[in-house]
This record gives C-alpha cells, structure tokens and sequence, in this order.
C-alpha cells in the first residue's frame, strides 16, 4: 500500500512537471524501452483526464436532455452531429485556442491533446446516461418524492444509481474509445507545424516514421501491458462493485481479485466511513436549506424554468454563430475542391461498406459458434474483450508494411484496416445474439430436422438481428472514423495516402487548409447522420417490432 | 388482538378530504382522457377506507391524487381542513410492486422512509430497528432486495412505509403482486397491526380490486365505476375486528357490494340515450379476451344456471374482470343476466356445439352487427385499396369513446376481429386489410 502511494505521489510530480513547462511543440521523443514506463505515464494521466471530463459532461448534458423538458429537441440532434465529427475536425479549433489561451505553457498542448482522446471517448456515455435516466421507473420516484429526498439526494441514490450499470460498461468502451486515436492526439501537424507530446503514441508514431519495426513492436506491447493493467486494477473491482446496482442476481460473476482484496483494506473501511460520515453531514444541511424539492421534476420551479430558457436559447445561438462562420469558412472553396470531395467521400463510402461486410462474413458464423458453446464463449470472452480494447491504428503500420510487401496498395489495405478497427463490435454482437435466442427454439428446429440452410434463415439470422444491427450501427460509425488513421499514413519515411475523405482531411490539417477541412467534416458528419436517419433508424424500428425475442 | 371495531372521530376535521376533484389527462396531441371526474372522499382518524372498482377505473390515479403525487386539473385536496397543492404531511405510500430500490439494502430501504427533518442518528437508528421489528425482518437487514422472497420484499415495503410513522397509510393493491398463501398472511398482519393498541397507525386508505379484501380489513368502502372514474356507492362495514370470511354477515355484506359493483359495471339499459356531442352514446367492447368468455360459456354449460356471486367462487379470478367477460359474453348474444343470475342462451348452446370453423361464421355474423367491428368494416369499404391504418381507427375510436383508452379497445378490436376472420392486421405495418367471409 505504501509502495502505491509513493509511486502515485511521485507519477503526479512528473506529470505535473511536464504540464507546467514551457511551451515546447517537439518534444524529443526517445525510441529507447527505457522511455516507456514514463510515455505509458503520461499517456494514461492524458486518458484518465479526458475520462474525468467525459464523466462531468455527460452527467451535466445527459441530465439537462433527459430532465428539462423541451432541451431535448435540441440537445439530442446536437449530440448525434457531435459524435459523427472526426477527431480531426475538433484538432485545430482545440490545438489554436489553447495554446493561444496559455501561450507560454505546455499546458495548453497538452489540455488540447486530453480534449482530443475526450471526443473518443464521450458520446456514447452521454447516450447511456441518458436513456438509462429516461426510464428511471416511475415507483422509484414516487418513493423519492414521498421520501422527500433533496435534489441531491434524488441525483445519487435515485438517478446515478440507476445509470450506474450502464455508466460502468460504457466507460469500458469510451476508454478503449479514446486510446484509439492516441496516436493523433499525441502527434499531429497542423499547418506545417509539427506538435508531439510525450506518450505512447507519438513514441509509436515516430517509430513508424522510422520504419522501426523493434520499437514498434515493443510500443505496442507497452500499450498492452497499460491496458491490461487498467483492466486488472480499474475495471475488474469496478464492474464488480457495480453489481449491486442491477436488479437480478448474477450468479458467477467473474472473480476481481482486487475488489475483495481492498474490501478486506481497513484502510479502504476507514476512507469509506469517512466518506459516509461526510455526505451524512452534507445532506443534512442541504434538507434544513432546501424546501422546494417535492416540485415535480426535483428541480426547483424557477431554477428549472430558468435552466430550459438558458439551455435552448444558448444552443440556438451557439448553433448560429456556429453556422454562420462555418458557411463563411466553406464559402471560399473552388468548385473543383467540392467535386475532389465528392469523389473522396464515394471512395471511403464505399470502404466502409466493404470493410462491414467483410467483418460480418467472418463475424457471423464465428461469433454464432461460439455463442452455441457456452464452454468456450466463457473462455473466449476476455480474449476477445481484451483485443477489442487495444487500439487498432497502432499496428496498422505492421498490417500495411506486410501488406506493401505483397504489393497491395494503401487503397486497399485501408479496407483491411477499417476492418481491423470495427470486427469486434460485429464479433460481440453476434454472441450476445446468439446467447438470447432460447434454447426452446433451438431445440425446436433440431426435432423438426430443418436443414442447416433453413436453422440459418429461419432461426439464426432473424433471432440475432437485433444484436447484429447495433453491431452495424457501432461497427459502421467506428469505420467512418477509423478512415483517419487507416487512409493516411507516415511510414518508413515516406507518406502513404490514398483518395479518401480520411486522407483529404489529414492533407487539408496538415496544410492548414481550413476550408477544406470543415467542407470535408462537414460531409462525413452529413454522411454519418444521414446513413443513420435513413438507414439505421427504419431497420431498428423494424428490428424492435418484428425480430425482438421478447412475445 | 382488540375485539373491538375501531371508532371514528366525527368531531374536527378530516384528516384527508377530497372535494370535487376532477383528473384529465392529454393523451398525446390535442385528445384528451377524462379520468377521474366529481370525486369527494374523506378520510377521518380511526378509519380504514378500501376503494374498489374495476381495472382501469382510475382509484390508483385517485390515491395518486389524495397523497399530492399528482395534481388534479379541478377541485382540492384537504389535509386536516387545509388546501394543499403539494405532498401530504405525514402520509405513506405502499406500493403493488414494492418500489425497492435495488442498490440499497433492506435497512437503507428502510431507512428511506424516515423523515429527513429527523437528524439525531440514535432515534433514527432506533426508529429503523423498532419498525424492521413490527414487520418481522430481523436478520435481513443487510440483504439487497433481489435476496428476498415477495413476501418479505412487501414487508420491506411496509416497514418503509411505518417508518415516516404516517398518520395515514396508503396502500396500492399491496397484496395482488404475492401468491395468495402470502397475502392473505400478510393482510392478517396488518389488520392486526392496526387494531393492536401500542400501534401508531391508526388509518389506512387502501386501493383493491378484490372484495372480500375490502370486506376483511375496511371499515367503510367505497366504491368506483369506470369511464370516467367517480364514485358510485359508499357502504359502511360495521363489523368486529378480527373478522370471519364465513361468518354470515360478512357474507352478506360481500353481497351487496358485488350487487353494487354489478349495477356499477353492467347498469340496466337505460331508458333513453342521454344526447352527447358525438351523437347518441354507442355502446364500446369490453376489453376481455374471447377465449375466456368462450370459457365461461363452457362452465355455464355444465353448471347450468348460475348467480354471479357463486360463480366468483366457482372461476377463482377478480370479480371485476369476470363481471367484464359476463358482459361479453351478454353482447355476443351467448349469454343473459336477468336478476343478477348469468344463464346461457339459444345463441350460446349453438355457439358452443359448433366446431371450430363454424364458430368463426357464428361469430363472423355476430360482429358485424356491433357497432365498432361495423366501423371498420365500412372503413375498409369505402377505401379503394380496401386498406385502413391503424392511426385512423384509433382516431375514430377516441372520437367515439372520449372516456376510454383507444389503443385498449383497438387490441381487443383487433383480437376479436382476428378470431372471426372479420378482416386482416399486420402489427409491422400498422394496416387493416379486407378479407372474404370465412368458409366452413
């Protein structure tokens, strides 16, 4: 435990360190192993931020959309183009107003680095927040209206306890979410200028602008080691404290050996009767000053009223201004540049399209397998969990070096790479799929001796279709924003690029071309939403209503 | 135990009054649900008030109401003679589903139930132990809820409830989520709780469908009649604490509020249409299912004759859903009720001695002459696709009923319609087709 304390203490002064400094846009990035013990520091500090600010922003805006009434037309469409922007369409307005906001100190580089990885990470938190707020059981309120619970005291027993399963899984995925894209958000140029921070993806980035194969190999396994280890120490004692917030018993739950350790702590026991006696006091002086918590929404009448005006009336304005300069911004762009963006955009379309397909045709029947062997579904699961949350751009390098080898060009590989970075959401999908069909029917179609053509048509494909939709949905958007990394790339030396709405955005940054940049976000997030309103969203509502299990 | 029934004071003001309250609802757009309408109910001190009425007759709304949950659109709600817009002082609510929360244990639960004015930790812990000890849940403090059986979860529930220590206690149907060994347990219990002398709870207003429920604990009860949901009777229930399901005058007290209740649900036919603004009041479907009324033809048929107070006894189910599925069977024409007895007609034999696809033409005639199925039935006429949508029927539907819920007549509408073969529905599409009368 000492040992802990002292290593955290002296992890915070590094950082802290590091943060502080001049401003240095280059950092010299060491390729000896040596470095990465301190890369794989300050690359986790960056993500642990960016997750702090993630958790903050989705409880603030997840609970204005679901609780102030009339927010929820604007804040819920905003949310859906917000997550469908790349991580590049946010660099340079974060990158340029930071910096600009602390001129002389890395803290500005590095507050727009953590505000990168938390565009990875914070959509779909906010997304679960909310729906799980939104179906809050009306008993359960009436208990905390009777109860005459605080606004407060309603927030944590009532609301966040209720989101908290949800919270837990999605902070898993928002994690691996934000690592990503560490490679971008750790080394990027804007404008012909060149910014790297130290971490674990500029120290893999530059070793594959070297082409140095040892040290990308080792980046990778440093990356491993960080995430199993966060695994091991975070989540595994989180999920398992979280299962007191689900409703049935779930038997065999994986063991976390860290969780029942630290419950034994009588350190852990003293911090914990200290919290309780804190909040304790705190609630009480809250009920003695708060009179107005039996209005019907929890929040006070004139609070609340004033809340709803504040939130619409500023995203209108911010939605305006916003729309205004962005009209000016594309306005300056030559007829050609729209025509290169189209045929850009039917290009990575078409990858994407390719690279779903491709993941589904292996997915499917794999993922059904093992769904049909529970033995091995068990033993499989944290595999798959494990490689699902490494960040696939970090060997993309490895995957096209092999494949230039065998003479297949970037347009190409970039398939296989999307591919890469979104299997797993089909692979995940179709187990959970699979595992809902119930047995009944499976036996039912072995009795009546239906061929396997027709278990497949029949049984199979319907009954995991809702699964395998939210795997498309997922697996598809994951693409869009894969393109990025996967159609653009510093390689031995040399830069590889391929027509595409990816590459096109990495040249328009790197140029600092602005114009074209926004023109080309502003098209993936067109695309994106899009495909989403005329595609995903009929072919749920038919999934919802015909292919649910439940009769 | 106190033999002795409990006394009212008459003198001072009640400690809940209800004076005119009216509830209506918008029900997405511009329609509207009239729910509760005229209702004036008061409950005093020492007094135990059941509300009974049919499914979907607006009392858990009511109690809703009563406890400042919800905010009637007219009229006022009284505590001890003063106008509230808010919460109730001093009430508590036990709910049909318990309403645990499942990340606190059975003592945080519990503990959920106190006043949060009361802040000295010694009496709230004293206050938590005393209660947890009245319902019997020693032990099982640090159990979650999902540990629990129902009937200890209910427990949880009361305990809860007697932890605010309520001057008035509200129960929603408490009993009707238990199997029934369990809750005719427990509702000994709380009769006993609220007849022994060292209990603090000393009125209850409690929210039921059954009557003997009623019967066994209230001491006055009221009952309610549907579409829109008001009062139609108020009986008193003098008898001695504890009290005997067989003794005779039990017996006929649980008589004469099922004759009530049956006059509530199945009045005797008007004399004269009172005019309304959608012409003459057109008589609506009960939402039964056709197979339970189909059902109760084949008792009828081998018990021959029955009154409707045996034959609650006879099909053990609520008294207000088999009142509902005797009405079916009534404006089917398979059944008649003169003088509270329910007898099988000409019609009914016939119905009965057909096989499976007579009966559909039976029935296929039988529908069109009432008037929703014929409703639809010209709709699909007139359409020249023979094509309805979903949305226009319930359209119709709510323009025809203004006191009912469209979307409940539609999933009988269409289960009916779909026995008969009277036309054809897709859910996934939301459409209505034409099809040929059925053939034998």
């Amino acid at each position: 435990m000492l040992a802990l304390v002292i290593g955290f203490i002296g992890g915070v002064v590094v950082v802290a360190r590091e943060w502080a400094g001049p401003l240095r846009p280059v950092t010299e990035i060491h390729l000896e192993p040596t470095y990465l013990p301190l890369y794989a520091l300050f690359s986790l500090t960056r993500g642990v931020v960016a997750y702090a600010i993630s958790f903050v922003f989705t409880l603030a805006y997840g609970y204005i959309m679901a609780r102030v009434s009339g927010t929820e037309k604007v804040l819920l469409p905003a949310l859906d183009i917000l997550q469908s922007i790349p991580v590049l369409g946010f660099l340079p307005g974060f990158v340029l107003g930071l910096v600009h906001l602390f001129p002389h100190l890395n803290l500005g580089l590095e507050l727009a680095s953590v505000l990168m990885i938390f565009t990875g990470q914070v959509w779909n938190m906010t997304f679960s927040f909310y729906a799980s707020l939104k179906s809050v059981p009306p008993e359960l309120t009436a208990v905390s209206q009777l109860a005459r619970l605080t606004w407060w005291q309603r927030f944590v027993r009532l609301d966040l306890s209720f989101a908290a399963t949800g919270l837990v899984w999605n902070s898993m995925m928002s994690m691996a979410g934000g690592w990503f894209f560490l490679i971008v958000s750790e080394s990027f140029v804007l404008g012909r200028q060149d910014f790297r921070l130290p971490g674990l993806g500029s120290y893999v980035s530059l070793a594959m602008e070297r082409g140095d194969i040892r040290a990308q190999v080792l980046g990778v396994l440093a990356m491993l080691a960080m995430i199993a280890s966060v695994d091991q120490l975070v989540w595994r004692p989180v999920v398992a404290w979280a299962q007191k917030f689900t409703d049935e018993e779930q038997p065999g739950v994986e063991s976390a050996w860290l969780w029942s350790w630290l419950r034994r702590a009588k350190l852990w026991r003293a911090t914990g009767q200290l919290l309780a006696v804190g909040r304790r006091r705190l609630a009480q002086t809250r009920t003695r000053a708060g009179p107005d918590s039996t209005s019907p929404s929890g929040v006070s009448g004139a609070a609340y009223g004033w809340l709803r005006h504040a939130v619409v009336f500023l995203a209108g304005l911010g939605g305006l201004v916003g729309l205004a300069i962005y009209i000016q911004l594309i306005a300056s762009l030559h007829p050609s540049d729209w025509l290169q963006l189209g045929h850009a955009a039917a290009a990575t379309f078409g990858r994407v399209l390719c690279a779903v397909a491709l993941g589904s045709l292996w997915a499917i029947p794999v993922g059904v397998w093992i769904g049909r062997n529970p033995r091995w579904s068990n033993w499989v699961q944290p595999l798959i969990q494990m490689a699902a949350s490494f960040p696939a751009p970090m060997i993309f390098p490895l995957v096209v070096g092999g494949l230039l080898h065998f003479g297949v060009g970037l347009g190409a590989s970039a398939i296989v790479l999307l591919l890469l970075g979104t299997h797993w959401y089909l692979l995940f999908n179709v187990i959970a799929g699979t595992t809902a069909i119930p047995r009944e029917l499976w036996e039912f179609s072995r009795l009546s001796r239906r061929s396997r053509l027709e278990r497949w048509t029949k049984l199979i494909l319907p009954g995991i279709f809702p699964a395998l939709l939210t795997g498309w949905v997922t697996a598809t958007g994951g693409a869009w924003n894969a393109c990025i990394v996967a159609e653009y790339m510093k390689h031995a030396g040399q830069t590889l690029s391929t027509v595409g709405l990816g590459a096109t955005i990495n040249q328009a940054t790197e140029q600092g071309n602005f114009a074209l940049l926004a023109a080309a976000v502003g098209v993936m997030a067109l695309i994106v939403v899009g495909f989403n309103r005329l595609v995903w969203r009929p072919l749920s509502h038919r999934a919802q209503t015909r292919f649910t299990l439940a009769t | 135990m106190n033999p002795q029934p409990l006394q009212p004071t008459q003198h001072g003001p009640p400690l809940l009054e209800l004076r005119q309250v009216s509830l209506t609802l918008a029900v997405g757009g511009a329609k509207q649900l009239e729910v509760l309408r005229d209702i004036d109910l008061e409950v005093r001190e020492h007094e135990v008030v059941a509300v009974l009425g049919p499914s979907g007759c607006g009392k858990s709304t009511l109690l809703r109401v009563a406890l400042g949950l919800e905010q009637p659109t007219s009229g006022q709600v009284f505590h001890r003679g003063q106008a509230r817009r808010e919460l109730q002082p001093a009430t508590a609510l036990v709910f049909q589903n318990f309403a645990l929360f499942p990340w606190l244990t059975v003592h945080e639960n519990v503990a959920l139930g106190l006043a949060p004015t009361l802040v000295d930790e010694a009496e709230r812990a004293q206050r938590i132990h005393r209660v947890i000890h009245v319902v019997g849940l020693e032990g099982f403090e640090d159990a979650y809820p999902k540990e629990l059986s129902g009937g200890m979860k209910q427990r949880v529930g009361f305990a809860r409830a007697l932890a605010a220590d309520p001057e008035l206690l509200c129960m929603d149907e408490p009993f009707s989520a238990l199997d029934v060994l369990t809750g005719e347990a427990l509702r000994n219990e709380v009769v006993d709780l609220y007849t022994s002398k060292t209990s603090p709870l000393n009125s209850i207003l409690l929210v039921t469908h059954s009557i003997t429920e009623a019967v066994f604990m209230a001491t006055r009860v009221v009952i309610m009649a549907a579409h829109p949901g008001s009062i139609r009777a108020v009986v008193d229930v003098p008898l001695p604490y504890p009290r005997d399901e067989h003794h005779p005058a039990f017996l006929k007290l649980s008589q004469h509020i099922h004759a009530l209740i049956t006059h509530a649900v199945m009045p005797e036919p008007a004399p004269a249409p009172e005019p309304g603004p959608p012409g003459p009041r057109l008589q609506s479907i009960p939402t039964v299912s056709l197979v339970a009324t189909i059902g109760l033809l084949e008792i009828l048929e081998n018990e021959g004759e029955m009154g409707l107070f045996d034959l609650t006894h006879h099909v053990d189910t609520d008294f207000t859903q088999l009142l509902l599925i005797v009405k079916a069977a009534e404006l089917l024409g398979w059944a008649t009720t003169p003088g509270e007895r329910v007898k099988l007609t000409e019609e009914g034999h016939r119905f009965l001695s057909a096989d499976i696809h007579v009966r559909k033409q039976l029935l296929n005639a039988k529908l069109r002459e009432i008037f929703v199925f014929r409703l639809v039935l010209e709709m699909l006429e007139r359409s020249p696709e023979h094509q309805v949508e979903e949305e226009v029927v319930l359209g119709q539907l709510a323009l025809h009923f203004p006191h009912e819920r469209p979307q409940r007549i539609l999933r009988t509408l269409i289960a009916w319609g779909r026995y008969a073969a009277l036309f054809r529905y897709r859910s996934t599409s939301k459409i209505f087709w034409a099809q040929p009368p059925p053939t034998p």
